[in-house]
């Protein structure tokens, strides 16, 4: 009768254990997940080519984003866009804190987001549509 | 469509089948338990000895049906190669498979519904819908490969969910003075836990089309800096609903959920802390409006305040829980030794729906509690890392508005059952017996599993903003002045699109 009970309590308390065994197994790939997370390396953003009539940069290509980004035509820009309707210093991308914005450097065309025209700065979110000239890009979130 | 089946290749996946492989030991270990207990207890009663060990489960069919759904779901992720995430589905699956020990466990005349010749009892018919639950999780998990149809049609799912509301308001039926229940022909469900799904989904497509006009200080009442009017009023809206679910459904639980719902997603799409502290002002100003106003408001909070004043009457579901969680203590009394019934009356009322944790208390004890806790964390965080990990800004709220209704429904129910907050009947999610909550729970569930691909359908481009709060520009302002273009600098008509 004795052993009875002490089997039911030992399969009872082995019930116990596997739980936390599950919590503890899954502990170890969560922790896993985020060491691979935070060692991969640290990309703020990139913004991708949506339309460019004029093929430079080529539609489709992607450019990674340092925390502060120009673009314009001018070849001393992070990212040139050779575009007619683009200034020579036209806007520049600024990761502060822990969103994206973009400054219109006082461009002859302006620059839009979805459409809207920049006053000065304009926050920019992940997945919203910047247009530099004829230019449009898309930003999206970074690797990792 | 058709050349895409050939290009699926299976990919394996190994972390999730050997927690799979874990769930299925305790779940079968925790059978035995309950299964050798039940036997034991029922000897004591009729004052027999008790021979040998038998650690037969109670119902060994249903569990290795559930077992092998569960097996088989990992199949179909295994057959259709996507690289969706591993740990949910075993988390989800031990958190079903607790509620189906515990619904097994229970009297099995608390619910039944009978097909034909057969009658089905409360862990059939727990079993049947955790079959269908997961069927839901693949299904979605497997198929969903784009997110469109949830991001273009917000405004839709808005309405849906209103209809749904109304429907309720005008069709719903009364149980336990609460109108909740909306019965269409054979059919009942309760719409409020659809409409949680639906709520998010909104809420994604809103709060991400028009975040940076909410994270905006443009309008200014005295010294508080506010958003653009047009973009509170349905925020304000939001919360008048919740007080109307509360006022006409009587449904607190639903209106707390929401309500926190929006306010955590607000904040997590705006980042602004002063969205939430207006939010919870909004909340307890509402909160002593109603309490003030309706009775059964007033019953809720006395019993939450004091529930031994009237331990018999309307604090009998609260008192009963709390002794049924010091009964349990650390270790609990063990699976199917806690109290059935008294005199044929269940300790406590709706355990089944709104109590399980009680009963989980009483038989696993606060270790067995702590651990049903953290397995909700684990789908938290799974919810949360698939939002930080997703390409824009939709599918991230998406995702930790999915997550965090999971999060703060458990939490609501958990802190009602151990008297921190005033009990509102919701379920537990995924646990609790019910159709529905089981089937908008395996929504919420498989919808985060397809968003947790990397390859999901690129996100479309947004429509541009609209054009009605567009600000005069500054291209009249600037017209006679410091930016003259500068060579080569064409000019383009319209460029606004």
């Amino acid at each position: 009768m004795d052993g009875f009970v002490l089997t039911l309590w030992l399969v009872r308390i082995l019930f116990l254990v596997l739980l936390y065994l599950f919590l503890f197994a899954v502990a170890r790939v969560l922790l896993r997940d985020l060491r691979v997370a935070a060692r991969g390396p640290v990309e703020l953003g990139r913004l991708v080519v949506i339309a460019s009539p004029h093929a430079e940069p080529p539609p489709g290509s992607t450019f990674p984003l340092d925390a502060v980004t120009s673009l314009g035509r001018d070849v001393n820009n992070a990212i040139v866009v050779d575009d007619p309707f683009a200034s020579s210093e036209h806007a520049v991308l600024t990761f502060r804190g822990r969103a994206w914005y973009v400054e219109d450097l006082a461009s002859t065309n302006g620059t839009f987001v979805n459409g809207v025209p920049v006053e000065q700065v304009a926050p920019l979110g992940f997945g919203d549509e910047l247009q530099v000239g004829e230019v449009r890009f898309r930003l999206d979130r970074g690797r990792g | 469509m058709s050349g895409r089946w050939w290009r699926i290749r299976p990919r394996t996946r190994r972390t999730e089948l050997q927690l799979l492989v874990l769930v299925s030991v305790t779940l079968v270990v925790g059978a035995a338990s309950l299964g050798a207990t039940l036997r034991y207890q029922a000897a004591l009663a009729a004052d027999k000895t008790v021979g040998t060990l038998d650690l037969l489960p109670p119902d060994p069919r249903a569990l290795a049906i559930y077992i092998g759904a569960l097996f088989a779901v990992h199949a179909a992720f295994v057959l259709a190669g996507r690289r969706i995430d591993q740990v949910l589905m075993p988390a989800v699956g031990m958190l079903g498979g607790l509620g189906l020990l515990l619904m097994q466990r229970l009297p099995q005349s608390l619910v039944s519904q009978s097909f034909g010749d057969a009658v089905l009892g409360l862990g059939q018919l727990q079993l049947a819908w955790l079959l269908i639950a997961l069927a839901v999780i693949a299904v979605l998990a497997v198929a969903v490969r784009s997110d469109a149809w949830l991001r273009t049609y917000k405004y839709t799912w808005a309405a849906a969910g209103i209809a749904l509301l109304l429907l309720t308001f005008v069709f719903g039926s009364d149980v336990n003075g609460a109108r909740l229940t909306l019965s269409i022909g054979p059919l009942s469900g309760q719409p409020s836990e659809l409409l949680k799904v639906i709520l998010v989904v909104f809420l994604a497509g809103y709060l991400s089309e028009n975040r940076s006009l909410l994270a905006d200080e443009s309008t200014r009442i005295g010294p508080l800096r506010l958003p653009p009017i047009p973009y509170l009023a349905p925020m304000v809206a939001m919360w008048a609903i919740a007080l109307g679910i509360v006022v006409v459904q009587r449904d607190l639980g639903a209106a707390l959920l929401f309500f926190a719902v929006f306010l955590a997603l607000l904040y997590v799409a705006t980042g602004r802390p002063s969205y939430a502290v207006g939010g919870v002002i909004l909340f307890v100003v509402g909160s002593w409006v109603l309490y003030n106003l309706f009775g059964h408001v007033q019953q809720r909070v006395d019993n939450w305040l004091d529930p031994f004043r009237n331990p018999l009457g309307s604090g009998f579901q609260t008192v009963q829980a709390l002794y049924a969680f010091a009964r349990g203590g650390i270790l609990g009394v063990g699976l199917g030794a806690g109290l059935p019934t008294i005199g044929g009356r269940l300790p406590v009322p709706a355990v089944h729906t709104d109590y399980p944790l009680a009963a989980l208390g009483e038989e696993l004890g606060l270790i067995g509690l702590l651990a049903i806790l953290g397995l909700y964390l684990v789908v938290v965080e799974r919810g949360l890392r698939i939002a930080a990990a997703a390409h824009d800004d939709f599918r991230a709220i998406l995702a930790a508005g999915l997550a965090l209704v999971v999060a703060v429904q458990a939490f609501i129910i958990a802190a009602g059952n151990l008297k921190l907050i005033p009990l509102t009947g919701i379920t537990l999610p995924l646990i609790s017996y019910g159709g529905s909550s089981l089937l908008a729970n395996a929504l919420v569930i498989g919808l985060l599993l397809a968003l947790s691909d990397p390859g999901v359908e690129p996100p479309p481009p947004p429509r541009p903003a609209r054009r009605w709060l567009r600000r005069p520009g500054r291209r009249a302002a600037r017209a006679g002045g410091v930016d003259a273009p500068a060579i080569g600098d064409a000019v383009l008509p319209g460029a606004g699109r």
